[in-house]
């Protein structure tokens, strides 16, 4: 037998390196969560507790009324039916513009990588630089386009433009995924007499599952994240979550309702966050997924 | 079953010519191999016979239709991808059987076909694994079923041995040649190994920069090779080229050439060096042609004897190969492995040049045809 294959001793170094750097992540660990922390322990606190006590300090009896409050009663402008509605409209764009988006994304990916055109490189790099403008520069076209459309306003309008401006990160997912894969998987496909689409659904796209989960999660996130394109091309009963916080924490009668506005905020939070936990294995797994072998 | 015909067809990409007109038409049933040096358009010419490339230039028939514009799943055309291209996703049987149902062949017979390649390849047993879970001799098998589940009038066969260890490539060589004689169907096979081409083909296509150097049967290509390239490109090891001077002898031309000592050879068409006398040309003889004196041939036209002196030996098991040079040219002998030759000493050996075949030094074309 040779040394090597007996296990090899870590010396002190190593052992010190090892404590360095778990001591590190979990000073950045405490960092990143602490302001979740004291939302939390916000929220569950009442107003009066919150006026004397220290940001830190625990609530004193478990209150959710907070909570009920923020989903159903509070107001937000002159409207006092909570954030529910707004959280409801929120998955009402999300949802649509998020599979648009990633389902365009794919086909857009498929086609630049596996069935170049003249031009598809060039085609592409025009559509990369869709991933570098800014949010604000779209804002009076896409007003105006909407305005023509007939969209204004709507969630169908608001679909419309998370689904525009998303198709340029969906397509550069996809087509970065599927530049891995042979183009002679889809030559022996069209040999076998398949066609355009059936060589997508049946080949390509049952070994897209990693970059999808990634499309989906980046996407989902950045929808309803966004609170721009809320505020801007949204009706008066159509606006998402993010700005309903918003007007909920900028309407006060009388005294702020901080533990009201710390719990709109956690469940304004609560989806990407549990995308996030669901399949966040998925994302790291995808963005780091190589060639497709066999 | 069908007849195939490249007419003049080119190939470009942007300004670089791949295909430079290539011209082959081959009978139905006939077995053609493309060999070739990497990168000479072996690969764009088979991709173009499938539809998979358009042609810049020229036509492309299958039993006399023109299928130059025709889409690849409409010419009949099954392919072995050197890189296997199986489906990931699908497992073997779905592999196999994907081209009969996209041609809507009903499920039962789909089986029945599975089932049919399956026996013939030995992949049985493997039917319900992905190709991730399959060695590479399998995942060839696996391709290989794939084409032949279908009965199309062609097929390419793009280096489909060319990852298996030698042992299975000579018994899937063997499989190849079976099939052929059995289904009778028309093949078009790239390949890099010299046995294979000679052993499967019915004619080689010998190409370089995206020409046809030359079309022949194997023997054809081996024993009278069109220039030097093929010459040199078919046989392992090489053909000789040994670079001597025309001289007259008697009236009639012969080869000088300075072993040990210096000997005149005959060479079987004198008239064709009959207008170089006193120039050098390139004398080809193969390695088998330079042997241990062998006394059946004692006294045969164009059999010389001479001395040469050894500077190595390659023992290769049924031949020893000795390599010693002539006229400043490193040449093989190939001689038995009883024959002493030790390196560095002066042994006798048997010049035959009756299969000898001489080019022109600076353009390399054939003087001899
Ligand atoms: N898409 C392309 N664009 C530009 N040049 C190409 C393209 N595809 C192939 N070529 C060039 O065409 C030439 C022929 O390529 P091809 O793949 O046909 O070679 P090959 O004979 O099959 O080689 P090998 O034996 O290595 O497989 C090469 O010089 C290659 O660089
Ligand atoms: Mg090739």
């Amino acid at each position: 037998m040779s040394k090597a294959s007996i296990g090899r001793q870590t010396t002190w170094v190593e052992k010190a390196l090892r404590v360095a750097l778990y001591t590190v992540l979990l000073i950045m660990a405490a960092v990143y969560l602490m302001p979740f922390l004291v939302m939390l322990l916000t929220s569950l606190k009442d107003v009066e507790e919150i006026r004397t006590g220290t940001l830190l300090s625990l609530p004193s009896t478990l209150d959710l009324s907070a909570w009920s409050k923020a989903w159903g009663e509070a107001c937000t402008g002159n409207n006092c039916g909570g954030i529910s509605p707004y959280f409801l409209n929120s998955f009402q764009i999300v949802i649509p513009a998020v599979l648009i988006s990633t389902l365009l994304g794919a086909i857009n990916g498929y086609v630049i990588s596996l069935w170049k055109f003249r031009g598809s490189d060039l085609f592409f790099a025009a559509l990369l630089v869709g991933c570098f403008i800014p949010f604000q520069v779209i804002l009076l076209p896409m007003a105006r386009t909407l305005g023509w459309l007939g969209i204004a306003n709507t969630t169908t309008g608001l679909v419309f433009v998370h689904v525009v401006y998303g198709v340029a990160f969906t397509t550069l997912f996809f087509r970065n995924f599927y530049q891995a894969i042979p183009g002679e998987l889809v030559k022996a496909a069209r040999l076998d007499g398949a066609g355009f689409f059936t060589i997508f659904y049946r080949i390509i796209l049952p070994l897209s599952t990693p970059i999808i989960v990634v499309t989906v999660i980046w996407q989902f996130t950045q929808i309803w994240n966004d609170f721009l394109f809320g505020v801007a091309f949204s009706g008066f009963d159509t606006q998402p979550v993010t700005v309903a916080l918003n007007n909920l924490v900028n309407t006060s009668f009388g005294g702020k309702e901080y533990n009201v506005d710390m719990a709109a905020a956690i469940i304004a939070a609560l989806p990407t966050l549990a995308v996030y936990v669901l399949a966040g294995k998925y994302f790291v797994r995808g963005l780091t997924a190589g060639a497709v072998k066999g | 079953m069908a007849n195939l015909v490249i007419d003049n067809v080119k190939k470009r990409y942007g300004t670089t010519e791949v295909l430079k007109g290539i011209n082959i038409a081959i009978e139905a049933g006939e077995f053609l191999i493309l060999v070739g040096p990497s990168g000479c358009g072996k690969s764009t010419l088979m991709n173009s016979i499938a539809g998979l490339e358009d042609v810049s230039e020229g036509r492309i028939l299958i039993a006399d239709n023109d299928v130059t514009y025709t889409s690849p799943k409409d010419r009949d055309i099954a392919m072995v991808f050197q890189s296997y291209a199986l489906y990931p996703n699908m497992t073997v049987a779905q592999n196999i059987s994907f081209g009969l149902e996209m041609r809507k062949v009903p499920k039962e017979e789909r089986e029945v076909e599975v089932q049919r390649v399956a026996e013939l390849l030995q992949i049985s047993h493997l039917l319900n694994r992905k190709p991730a879970q399959l060695s590479g001799g399998q995942r060839q098998r696996v391709a290989m079923g794939r084409a032949l589940a279908r009965r199309p009038q062609l097929y390419l066969f793009d280096e489909p041995l060319s990852n298996l260890d030698a042992k299975l490539r000579v018994e899937m060589r063997t499989e190849i040649k079976k099939l052929h004689q059995k289904l009778g169907t028309t093949i078009v096979y790239v390949t890099h190994d010299q046995i294979e081409a000679m052993t499967l083909a019915d004619r080689i296509a010998v190409m370089k920069d995206g020409e046809v150097q030359q079309l022949g049967t194997p023997q054809e290509i081996y024993d009278n090779p069109a220039n030097l390239f093929v010459a040199g490109f078919m046989g392992s090891p090489a053909m000789n080229f040994i670079p001597a001077k025309v001289v007259s002898q008697d009236g009639n031309p012969m080869l000088e050439l300075a072993t040990n000592s210096t000997v005149t050879l005959p060479f079987p068409k004198p008239e064709a060096l009959a207008n170089h006398i006193g120039q050098t040309v390139l004398l080809g003889l193969r390695p088998e042609m330079i042997t241990e004196p062998q006394p059946h041939k004692v006294g045969q036209d164009f059999v010389t004897t001479t001395d040469i002196k050894v500077e190595v030996t390659e023992p290769m098991g049924a031949d020893t190969m000795i390599i010693t040079r002539v006229n400043d040219a490193e040449i093989n002998c190939r001689s038995n492995p009883a024959y002493p030759a030790a390196p560095g000493s002066v042994i006798e050996m048997m010049f035959d040049t009756s299969k000898a075949v001489v080019f022109d030094q600076a353009s390399g074309q054939r003087l001899d045809i």
